[in-house]
């Protein structure tokens, strides 16, 4: 199987003087998990990376970055999910740790639970030895601008892949709606609508509207419209539709099937995405941009 | 010309012990009545699975609001959750702390805010906020959920495992609800959150298809998001049942987990299905008040002769 990864920066807004930053930000992490799956790696390794790359990255809402809640501080909600046998782990409402990623992994091979919330995922990342760092570190200029003047977010990370073996995973990560209640979680900490992966299948992450994308599990739509025949592209965009007409959600989807084939499909004007595959790096922000070039020339250029 | 309403609830998918069989049973049968006369009097199925699922959390045989397990500190997490068929509004909370009516408070979630989920200590003040009263969690945990508990911590095992509580609907308009809440497993990891409040897998409603609430094994019904599963089979053209089976033995198969389901349809045809040794459930349409507790069993009372 040649292995694919497909990774997200979120679906919604970005202001122009962000779009580098998106563009730039999206296929490092695509190169980077890539990497991982070029060396015989795993897809579960390949997304956790990904996506840590990007919740470390300032631009988007994840980790750093991440957008405030009501009374200014960052909580995160995260996902990751092993389509093999269907393992998963995430977190809900944490705060104070630098990537919710990597404790959602910890949820899902270290305890036989699926999510910790809130103060008891804080009190697993500490027995895990997972550095607490001062909220303030997850502040950024830009998230405080957003908070005061309340403007609308830009969305969730999230990245796909299979990898050589044919196993898919999954992986979704988010701080959420800026001035949100505190203790609001959305769809990137529940199975099913802000991920789902099954190698039976395929893998996606969504990122757009939380409460619309858990009101019709969109993960699971998407994949369930795959295996009912239709293709990547068809499910992806039936299930946006769907979100759209009987809910009122917009919002954007990446997914890999278990034979390789993947989307980037997304119903606001902007989603930033970025693909490797065969060597080759595609990826794009508004409808129908596609930039591509080979592996070799990207690195080269960073 | 309306809809033939319908109500069914269950008191948890797990070995339920003897000595709690006569009020597991009593339970379900009061809470189904319970329901049933808000759909009798023309009311919405979200009310009278509110009502039902209230019931239940009120009766301490069921392991959720009073009766709850304890988690690893002592302390009751809560979770819960309820679903509008018709607009695919849902209400969630979870990990919850002194709260008599979770079901309630989602409840809230749904019609005081623009969100889906609430969680922990934010949940709690916003539950605050809205003048909901927070009772001491004496008041919610039983002697026996302590002892359960202080055995666990002595010999690191429990023979109960205690399970949720859930209702589906249908009313004379043909809409549709769902509602399950849970008080979670005995010495669980603090903050740990099963399938209760996660839409699609403890729950899910939608009047284009049917509604489901589910019980068991969280951590294997969250796997295979057994509620929308069970919804996606009927869609397909399966019946209640054959939905129901289809997908329980699909978890049981793909992730080695058990449970239970209870299903309507949008046509009000519902089954009360489960993998584990027993689930007491109970449902009523037409006058008739159908209810069981081990594998295969149905009793039937008339309740009102139908006209």
């Amino acid at each position: 199987m040649k292995p694919v990864i497909v990774v997200h920066g979120g679906a919604g807004r970005i202001f122009k003087d962000r779009e580098e930053g998106a563009r730039s930000g999206v296929t490092r992490a695509a190169l980077k998990g890539y990497s991982i799956l070029k060396q015989g790696g795993n897809a579960l390794d390949a997304v956790e990376e990904a996506v840590t790359s990007m919740e470390d990255d300032p631009h988007f809402n994840a980790g750093c970055g991440s957008v405030l809640n009501e009374k200014g501080e960052v909580e995160m909600d995260a996902i990751i999910m092993d389509g093999k046998n269907l393992a998963s782990g995430a977190v809900s409402a944490v705060k104070c740790i630098a990537n919710p990623i990597k404790l959602a992994r910890l949820v899902m091979e270290k305890t036989e639970h699926m999510l910790l919330t809130d103060h008891g995922a804080n009190l697993f990342a500490k027995a895990m030895g997972v550095p607490e760092i001062p909220g303030e570190k997850l502040i950024t200029e830009r998230s405080r601008e957003r908070w005061s003047k309340n403007l609308e977010d830009p969305g969730t990370v999230g990245a796909v892949a299979i990898d050589n073996e044919g196993n898919v995973a999954c992986a979704t990560s988010t701080g959420g709606l800026t001035n949100k209640l505190v203790g609001r979680v959305g769809d990137s900490a529940c199975i099913g609508s802000g991920g789902y992966a099954d190698n039976h299948v395929g893998a996606s992450s969504t990122t757009g509207h939380g409460e619309s994308m858990m009101k019709v599990v969109l993960a699971r739509l998407l994949l369930y419209h795959m295996e009912q025949g239709m293709s990547p592209v068809e499910a992806a965009d039936t299930a946006l539709n769907y979100m759209k007409t009987r809910v009122g959600g917009l919002g954007g989807v990446i997914v890999v099937s278990n034979s390789g084939d993947w989307a980037a499909r997304f119903s606001t004007k902007q989603m930033s995405w970025a693909t490797v595959k065969d060597d080759q790096l595609q990826y794009g922000i508004y409808t129908g941009e596609i930039h591509t070039s080979s592996v070799a020339e990207a690195l080269e250029s960073k | 010309m309306g809809t033939e309403p319908v109500l069914v609830v269950h008191g948890g998918a797990w070995a339920v012990p003897d000595e709690f069989a006569e009020r597991s049973i009593l339970g379900v049968k009061n809470a189904v009545k319970s329901g049933f006369a808000v759909l009798e009097m023309g009311g919405s199925s979200m009310k009278a699975v509110e009502m039902a699922v209230q019931a239940l959390e009120d009766d301490t045989v069921f392991d959720a609001g009073h009766g709850a397990v304890l988690n690893a500190d002592g302390y009751v997490e809560l979770d819960a959750i309820i679903m509008n068929g018709k607009t695919l509004a849902a209400g969630a909370v979870s990990c919850i702390r002194n709260i008599s009516n979770p079901v309630t408070f989602a409840c809230s979630v749904l019609e005081k805010t623009p969100y889906v989920m609430l969680t922990g200590l934010g949940a709690n003040q916003f539950a605050k906020k809205l003048g909901i009263p927070q009772v001491p969690v004496e008041e919610l945990v039983t002697d026996h959920a302590k002892a359960e508990w202080e055995q666990y911590r002595k010999y690191k095992k429990t023979t109960k495992v205690h399970d949720t509580v859930g209702a589906v609907a249908i009313d004379c308009e043909g809409n549709m609800a769902c509602a399950t809440s849970t008080g979670g497993i005995t010495n669980k990891m603090v903050g740990r959150v099963g399938d209760t409040p996660v839409i699609g897998s403890g729950g899910y409603a939608d009047n284009l298809v049917g509604a489901v609430s589910a019980t068991g094994h969280g951590e294997s019904i969250m796997k295979v998001t057994l509620a929308r599963l069970i919804l996606f089979h009927m869609e397909q053209g399966k019946t209640p049942e054959e939905a129901a089976d289809s997908a329980l033995h699909y978890m049981e198969k793909r992730v080695h987990g058990r449970g239970g389901v209870i299903v309507v349809s949008k046509t009000g045809e519902w089954t009360a299905r489960f993998t584990t040794k027993r689930m007491a459930w109970a449902g009523i349409k037409e006058g008739v008040l159908m209810y069981g507790l081990n594998p295969g069993e149905t009793i039937q009372e008339i309740i009102k002769p139908h006209k």
